[in-house]
Protein backbone atom coordinates (compact mmCIF):
# COMPACT_ATOMS: atom_id res chain seq x y z
CA UNK A 1 0.00 0.00 0.00
CA UNK A 2 2.85 1.82 0.75
CA UNK A 3 4.87 1.35 -1.81
CA UNK A 4 2.08 2.21 -4.54
CA UNK A 5 1.75 6.01 -2.58
CA UNK A 6 5.30 6.34 -2.91
CA UNK A 7 5.20 5.30 -6.23
CA UNK A 8 2.44 7.74 -7.56
CA UNK A 9 3.96 10.67 -5.06
CA UNK A 10 7.93 9.97 -5.77
CA UNK A 11 6.47 12.33 -8.50
CA UNK A 12 6.99 16.06 -7.53
CA UNK A 13 3.63 16.95 -9.63
CA UNK A 14 1.59 14.80 -8.15
CA UNK A 15 2.60 16.10 -4.47
CA UNK A 16 1.63 19.39 -5.97
CA UNK A 17 -1.30 18.60 -7.42
CA UNK A 18 -2.52 16.93 -3.98
CA UNK A 19 -1.77 20.31 -2.20
CA UNK A 20 -3.79 22.10 -4.95
CA UNK A 21 -6.96 19.92 -4.31
CA UNK A 22 -6.50 19.73 -0.83
CA UNK A 23 -5.81 23.45 0.23
CA UNK A 24 -8.58 25.29 -1.79
CA UNK A 25 -11.27 22.54 -1.42
CA UNK A 26 -10.66 22.64 2.60
CA UNK A 27 -10.63 26.47 2.86
CA UNK A 28 -13.59 26.75 0.28
CA UNK A 29 -15.89 24.05 2.80
CA UNK A 30 -14.70 25.67 5.48
CA UNK A 31 -15.51 29.24 4.45
CA UNK A 32 -18.76 27.49 2.94
CA UNK A 33 -19.93 26.61 6.24
CA UNK A 34 -19.11 28.96 8.23
CA UNK A 35 -15.90 28.00 9.85
CA UNK A 36 -14.19 30.67 8.25
CA UNK A 37 -15.66 34.19 7.67
CA UNK A 38 -13.71 36.66 5.79
CA UNK A 39 -15.22 39.44 6.33
CA UNK A 40 -14.92 42.31 8.43
CA UNK A 41 -12.23 40.23 9.68
CA UNK A 42 -10.65 37.02 8.89
CA UNK A 43 -11.96 34.78 11.82
CA UNK A 44 -12.09 31.04 11.79
CA UNK A 45 -14.74 29.83 14.53
CA UNK A 46 -15.27 26.49 15.97
CA UNK A 47 -19.20 26.60 17.39
CA UNK A 48 -19.79 23.80 20.07
CA UNK A 49 -22.06 20.68 18.18
CA UNK A 50 -20.09 21.71 14.83
CA UNK A 51 -17.05 19.22 15.44
CA UNK A 52 -18.13 16.75 13.70
CA UNK A 53 -18.86 18.68 10.42
CA UNK A 54 -15.47 20.44 10.67
CA UNK A 55 -14.09 17.26 11.12
CA UNK A 56 -15.63 15.71 7.85
CA UNK A 57 -14.87 18.00 5.61
CA UNK A 58 -11.17 17.87 6.78
CA UNK A 59 -11.17 13.94 5.76
CA UNK A 60 -13.17 14.36 2.19
CA UNK A 61 -10.69 16.80 1.18
CA UNK A 62 -7.69 14.61 2.26
CA UNK A 63 -9.15 11.86 0.71
CA UNK A 64 -9.84 13.89 -2.78
CA UNK A 65 -7.10 15.24 -2.70
CA UNK A 66 -5.23 11.05 -2.31
CA UNK A 67 -7.45 9.69 -4.41
CA UNK A 68 -8.17 12.27 -7.50
CA UNK A 69 -4.05 12.11 -7.80
CA UNK A 70 -3.39 8.81 -8.16
CA UNK A 71 -6.45 8.21 -10.71
CA UNK A 72 -4.95 10.83 -12.82
CA UNK A 73 -1.55 8.85 -12.35
CA UNK A 74 -3.26 5.54 -13.74
CA UNK A 75 -4.75 7.62 -16.52
CA UNK A 76 -1.60 9.15 -17.71
CA UNK A 77 1.26 6.87 -16.79
CA UNK A 78 -0.69 3.49 -17.33
CA UNK A 79 -3.34 4.48 -20.09
CA UNK A 80 -5.62 3.03 -18.10
CA UNK A 81 -9.45 3.69 -18.83
CA UNK A 82 -11.00 6.64 -16.87
CA UNK A 83 -13.70 4.79 -14.76
CA UNK A 84 -12.58 5.18 -11.76
CA UNK A 85 -11.52 8.61 -11.68
CA UNK A 86 -15.89 9.11 -11.43
CA UNK A 87 -16.10 7.43 -8.42
CA UNK A 88 -13.50 9.91 -6.91
CA UNK A 89 -14.97 13.36 -8.22
CA UNK A 90 -18.49 12.32 -7.53
CA UNK A 91 -17.26 11.44 -4.02
CA UNK A 92 -15.73 14.83 -3.53
CA UNK A 93 -18.98 16.59 -5.34
CA UNK A 94 -21.03 15.06 -2.93
CA UNK A 95 -19.38 16.21 -0.37
CA UNK A 96 -18.90 19.58 -1.20
CA UNK A 97 -22.63 20.21 -2.02
CA UNK A 98 -23.77 18.65 1.41
CA UNK A 99 -24.02 21.44 3.63
CA UNK A 100 -22.56 23.93 1.19
CA UNK A 101 -26.21 25.10 -0.08
CA UNK A 102 -27.62 26.21 3.76
CA UNK A 103 -28.70 29.37 4.19
CA UNK A 104 -25.76 31.36 3.03
CA UNK A 105 -25.23 32.73 -0.56
CA UNK A 106 -25.33 29.46 -2.78
CA UNK A 107 -28.69 28.18 -0.95
CA UNK A 108 -29.75 31.85 -1.60
CA UNK A 109 -28.56 31.52 -5.24
CA UNK A 110 -29.94 27.97 -5.95
CA UNK A 111 -33.45 29.19 -4.06
CA UNK A 112 -33.48 32.16 -5.68
CA UNK A 113 -33.03 30.81 -9.28
CA UNK A 114 -34.78 27.64 -9.36
CA UNK A 115 -37.79 28.59 -6.85
CA UNK A 116 -39.06 25.34 -4.75
CA UNK A 117 -37.46 22.66 -6.60
CA UNK A 118 -34.16 24.28 -5.61
CA UNK A 119 -35.81 24.89 -1.72
CA UNK A 120 -35.95 21.41 -2.15
CA UNK A 121 -32.85 20.79 -3.32
CA UNK A 122 -31.50 22.62 -0.56
CA UNK A 123 -33.23 21.86 2.07
CA UNK A 124 -32.51 17.67 1.61
CA UNK A 125 -28.60 18.74 1.30
CA UNK A 126 -28.51 20.99 4.27
CA UNK A 127 -31.39 18.45 6.65
CA UNK A 128 -28.68 15.39 5.58
CA UNK A 129 -25.77 17.26 5.58
CA UNK A 130 -23.67 14.86 7.86
CA UNK A 131 -24.97 11.34 6.26
CA UNK A 132 -23.98 12.89 2.58
CA UNK A 133 -20.23 13.57 3.96
CA UNK A 134 -20.10 10.44 5.27
CA UNK A 135 -21.27 8.95 1.75
CA UNK A 136 -18.88 10.84 0.37
CA UNK A 137 -16.11 9.87 2.55
CA UNK A 138 -17.22 6.03 1.71
CA UNK A 139 -17.21 6.23 -2.13
CA UNK A 140 -13.93 8.19 -2.00
CA UNK A 141 -12.61 5.28 0.69
CA UNK A 142 -13.72 2.81 -2.18
CA UNK A 143 -12.39 4.76 -4.61
CA UNK A 144 -9.21 4.54 -2.66
CA UNK A 145 -8.63 0.81 -1.98
CA UNK A 146 -9.93 -0.26 -5.71
CA UNK A 147 -7.63 2.42 -7.22
CA UNK A 148 -4.78 0.69 -4.98
CA UNK A 149 -5.46 -2.47 -5.96
CA UNK A 150 -5.39 -1.71 -9.85
CA UNK A 151 -1.98 0.18 -9.57
CA UNK A 152 -0.71 -3.02 -7.81
CA UNK A 153 -1.95 -5.18 -10.68
CA UNK A 154 -1.16 -2.82 -13.20
CA UNK A 155 2.22 -2.26 -12.13
CA UNK A 156 3.21 -5.69 -11.96
CA UNK A 157 1.92 -6.02 -15.55
CA UNK A 158 3.79 -3.37 -16.55
CA UNK A 159 6.80 -4.07 -15.01
CA UNK B 1 -45.19 53.94 65.49
CA UNK B 2 -42.24 50.98 64.48
CA UNK B 3 -44.95 49.39 62.84
CA UNK B 4 -46.45 52.04 60.86
CA UNK B 5 -42.99 52.50 59.87
CA UNK B 6 -42.19 49.44 58.18
CA UNK B 7 -45.66 49.56 56.46
CA UNK B 8 -44.56 53.04 54.72
CA UNK B 9 -41.12 51.70 54.16
CA UNK B 10 -42.71 48.78 52.37
CA UNK B 11 -45.41 50.82 50.22
CA UNK B 12 -42.54 53.02 49.75
CA UNK B 13 -40.48 49.76 48.10
CA UNK B 14 -43.15 48.73 46.57
CA UNK B 15 -43.54 52.14 44.15
CA UNK B 16 -39.96 52.32 43.61
CA UNK B 17 -40.17 48.35 42.52
CA UNK B 18 -43.04 48.88 40.18
CA UNK B 19 -41.51 52.10 38.97
CA UNK B 20 -38.32 50.35 37.72
CA UNK B 21 -40.65 47.46 36.37
CA UNK B 22 -42.43 49.71 34.36
CA UNK B 23 -39.31 51.34 32.89
CA UNK B 24 -37.31 48.70 32.48
CA UNK B 25 -40.06 47.01 30.05
CA UNK B 26 -40.40 50.16 28.50
CA UNK B 27 -36.79 49.58 27.40
CA UNK B 28 -37.92 47.22 25.02
CA UNK B 29 -40.86 47.81 22.49
CA UNK B 30 -43.75 45.74 22.74
CA UNK B 31 -45.15 46.61 19.03
CA UNK B 32 -43.83 48.25 15.97
CA UNK B 33 -45.65 51.45 15.78
CA UNK B 34 -43.33 53.24 13.21
CA UNK B 35 -44.30 53.04 9.98
CA UNK B 36 -41.37 55.26 8.13
CA UNK B 37 -38.84 53.55 10.60
CA UNK B 38 -35.35 53.46 9.26
CA UNK B 39 -32.05 52.50 10.06
CA UNK B 40 -28.99 53.46 7.82
CA UNK B 41 -30.05 52.62 4.24
CA UNK B 42 -32.83 49.79 5.53
CA UNK B 43 -36.55 50.26 6.01
CA UNK B 44 -37.59 48.96 9.50
CA UNK B 45 -40.65 50.16 8.95
CA UNK B 46 -42.39 46.39 8.60
CA UNK B 47 -39.86 45.02 11.13
CA UNK B 48 -39.60 43.56 14.59
CA UNK B 49 -40.28 45.76 17.34
CA UNK B 50 -36.86 47.00 19.12
CA UNK B 51 -35.34 45.00 21.53
CA UNK B 52 -33.56 46.84 23.97
CA UNK B 53 -33.69 51.13 24.07
CA UNK B 54 -35.00 52.74 21.60
CA UNK B 55 -32.85 55.94 21.91
CA UNK B 56 -29.93 53.45 21.78
CA UNK B 57 -27.04 55.10 19.56
CA UNK B 58 -26.70 51.91 17.62
CA UNK B 59 -29.00 49.36 16.31
CA UNK B 60 -27.96 45.48 15.22
CA UNK B 61 -30.29 44.95 11.88
CA UNK B 62 -30.50 41.28 11.67
CA UNK B 63 -32.37 39.66 8.64
CA UNK B 64 -32.91 36.16 9.49
CA UNK B 65 -35.39 32.98 8.78
CA UNK B 66 -36.36 30.75 11.22
CA UNK B 67 -35.84 27.53 9.73
CA UNK B 68 -32.16 28.51 9.21
CA UNK B 69 -29.84 26.60 11.31
CA UNK B 70 -26.64 29.07 11.35
CA UNK B 71 -29.56 31.70 12.42
CA UNK B 72 -30.11 29.03 15.37
CA UNK B 73 -26.69 28.70 15.92
CA UNK B 74 -26.33 32.56 16.67
CA UNK B 75 -28.98 32.89 18.13
CA UNK B 76 -28.07 30.33 21.34
CA UNK B 77 -24.15 31.50 20.54
CA UNK B 78 -23.94 34.86 19.75
CA UNK B 79 -26.72 36.49 20.66
CA UNK B 80 -26.62 36.00 24.64
CA UNK B 81 -23.79 38.04 25.11
CA UNK B 82 -24.98 40.53 22.82
CA UNK B 83 -27.96 41.74 24.52
CA UNK B 84 -26.13 41.10 27.83
CA UNK B 85 -23.22 43.37 27.39
CA UNK B 86 -24.31 45.97 24.64
CA UNK B 87 -28.82 45.76 24.39
CA UNK B 88 -29.05 45.29 28.06
CA UNK B 89 -26.69 48.03 29.37
CA UNK B 90 -28.48 50.88 26.62
CA UNK B 91 -25.38 50.60 24.40
CA UNK B 92 -27.48 48.95 21.60
CA UNK B 93 -30.44 47.76 20.11
CA UNK B 94 -31.71 45.27 17.49
CA UNK B 95 -34.13 44.95 14.96
CA UNK B 96 -35.42 41.50 13.45
CA UNK B 97 -35.79 41.81 9.83
CA UNK B 98 -37.49 38.64 7.67
CA UNK B 99 -35.42 37.27 4.95
CA UNK B 100 -37.88 33.87 5.02
CA UNK B 101 -36.42 31.61 1.76
CA UNK B 102 -35.59 28.76 2.75
CA UNK B 103 -38.61 26.55 2.84
CA UNK B 104 -42.26 26.82 2.35
CA UNK B 105 -42.99 26.73 6.42
CA UNK B 106 -40.84 29.72 6.81
CA UNK B 107 -43.17 32.52 5.44
CA UNK B 108 -45.78 31.32 7.55
CA UNK B 109 -43.42 31.36 10.51
CA UNK B 110 -42.29 34.86 9.77
CA UNK B 111 -46.49 35.71 9.73
CA UNK B 112 -47.04 34.03 13.20
CA UNK B 113 -44.34 36.54 14.66
CA UNK B 114 -46.21 39.62 13.68
CA UNK B 115 -49.49 37.74 14.84
CA UNK B 116 -47.72 37.25 17.93
CA UNK B 117 -47.10 40.94 18.10
CA UNK B 118 -51.03 41.83 17.87
CA UNK B 119 -50.61 40.77 21.23
CA UNK B 120 -47.42 42.22 22.52
CA UNK B 121 -45.84 38.89 22.26
CA UNK B 122 -43.55 39.32 19.39
CA UNK B 123 -39.92 38.42 21.17
CA UNK B 124 -41.69 35.82 23.01
CA UNK B 125 -42.99 34.35 19.89
CA UNK B 126 -39.45 34.71 17.97
CA UNK B 127 -37.35 33.26 20.98
CA UNK B 128 -39.85 30.37 21.00
CA UNK B 129 -39.22 29.36 17.57
CA UNK B 130 -35.51 30.14 17.69
CA UNK B 131 -35.69 27.26 20.41
CA UNK B 132 -37.64 24.84 18.52
CA UNK B 133 -35.94 24.91 15.76
CA UNK B 134 -36.19 21.37 13.73
CA UNK B 135 -35.22 20.68 9.95
CA UNK B 136 -36.04 22.42 7.42
CA UNK B 137 -39.63 21.80 6.57
CA UNK B 138 -40.07 18.77 8.93
CA UNK B 139 -43.17 19.76 10.14
CA UNK B 140 -42.17 21.76 13.71
CA UNK B 141 -43.42 25.42 11.75
CA UNK B 142 -46.33 24.13 9.97
CA UNK B 143 -49.54 26.11 10.58
CA UNK B 144 -50.82 23.60 13.48
CA UNK B 145 -47.09 23.86 15.18
CA UNK B 146 -47.11 27.55 14.95
CA UNK B 147 -50.69 27.84 16.31
CA UNK B 148 -49.64 25.22 19.23
CA UNK B 149 -46.81 27.55 20.06
CA UNK B 150 -49.30 30.39 20.49
CA UNK B 151 -50.91 28.65 22.33
CA UNK B 152 -48.65 27.59 24.66
CA UNK B 153 -47.63 31.55 25.38
CA UNK B 154 -50.81 32.05 26.39
CA UNK B 155 -51.96 34.27 23.28
CA UNK B 156 -55.79 34.60 22.41
CA UNK B 157 -56.39 31.39 20.35
CA UNK B 158 -58.74 32.84 17.76
CA UNK B 159 -57.31 35.99 17.70
CA UNK B 160 -54.16 34.24 16.69
CA UNK B 161 -55.65 31.69 14.34
CA UNK B 162 -57.57 33.88 12.11
CA UNK B 163 -54.40 36.11 11.91
CA UNK B 164 -52.29 33.46 11.46
CA UNK B 165 -54.71 31.65 8.67
CA UNK B 166 -55.69 34.97 6.61
CA UNK B 167 -52.34 35.60 6.21
CA UNK B 168 -52.69 39.26 7.41
CA UNK B 169 -49.13 39.86 7.52
CA UNK B 170 -48.18 38.28 3.86
CA UNK B 171 -47.17 41.57 2.73
CA UNK B 172 -45.49 42.62 5.76
CA UNK B 173 -43.00 39.92 5.33
CA UNK B 174 -42.77 40.14 1.91
CA UNK B 175 -41.77 43.62 2.22
CA UNK B 176 -39.21 42.87 4.60
CA UNK B 177 -37.53 40.29 1.74
CA UNK B 178 -37.36 43.06 -0.62
CA UNK B 179 -35.39 45.40 1.82
CA UNK B 180 -33.28 42.27 2.48
CA UNK B 181 -32.97 41.92 -1.00
CA UNK B 182 -32.16 46.07 -1.76
CA UNK B 183 -29.35 46.04 0.62
CA UNK B 184 -27.51 43.36 -0.93
CA UNK B 185 -28.48 40.45 1.74
CA UNK B 186 -27.69 37.30 0.65
CA UNK B 187 -27.98 34.62 2.82
CA UNK B 188 -28.64 33.88 6.73
CA UNK B 189 -28.36 35.29 9.23
CA UNK B 190 -26.99 38.83 7.59
CA UNK B 191 -26.07 41.75 9.95
CA UNK B 192 -26.42 45.34 9.65
CA UNK B 193 -24.56 46.98 12.38
CA UNK B 194 -25.93 50.78 11.70
CA UNK B 195 -24.11 53.83 14.00
CA UNK B 196 -23.91 57.60 14.05
CA UNK B 197 -21.14 57.48 11.75
CA UNK B 198 -22.45 54.92 9.10
CA UNK B 199 -22.94 50.97 9.02
CA UNK B 200 -21.31 47.83 8.82
CA UNK B 201 -21.99 44.80 7.24
CA UNK B 202 -21.49 41.27 8.35
CA UNK B 203 -22.49 38.12 6.92
CA UNK B 204 -22.82 34.70 8.60
CA UNK B 205 -23.76 33.27 12.27
CA UNK B 206 -19.69 34.90 12.75
CA UNK B 207 -18.21 35.00 16.82
CA UNK B 208 -19.25 37.16 19.50
CA UNK B 209 -15.83 38.60 18.78
CA UNK B 210 -16.65 40.21 15.58
CA UNK B 211 -19.42 41.76 16.97
CA UNK B 212 -17.62 42.96 19.69
CA UNK B 213 -14.72 44.29 17.90
CA UNK B 214 -17.37 46.53 15.51
CA UNK B 215 -19.71 47.63 18.20
CA UNK B 216 -16.99 48.73 20.30
CA UNK B 217 -15.44 50.67 17.06
CA UNK B 218 -18.47 52.83 16.62
CA UNK B 219 -18.99 53.54 20.51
Amino acid sequence: MIQTIKLVYSNFKYVVLASTIFVPMMIGLLILSEYIFLEPYVVAHLPPGSELGFVLIVIISALSALVIPMNIFRIKILKSSKQKMGGGIFGSIIGAAAGACSCGPIGFAVISTFGSVGAAATAFLTNYEIPLRIIAIAILAVTYFTTMKSLKVECNLNH
Amino acid sequence: MNKKGVIVGVIVVAIIAGITASYSSSQTETVNLDMGRTHGTISTAMGSPILGDPSAPITIVEFGDYQCEQCYAWFHETKPAIVRDYIDTGKVNLVFVDLAFLGKDSIPASMATYCAEDQEMYWEYHDLLYNSQESIDGGWANSERLKAFAYSLGLDFELFESCLDSEKYSKRVQYNIQQAKDNGIRGTPGFFIVGPDGQQKIGGAQPFSVFKNVLDSMI
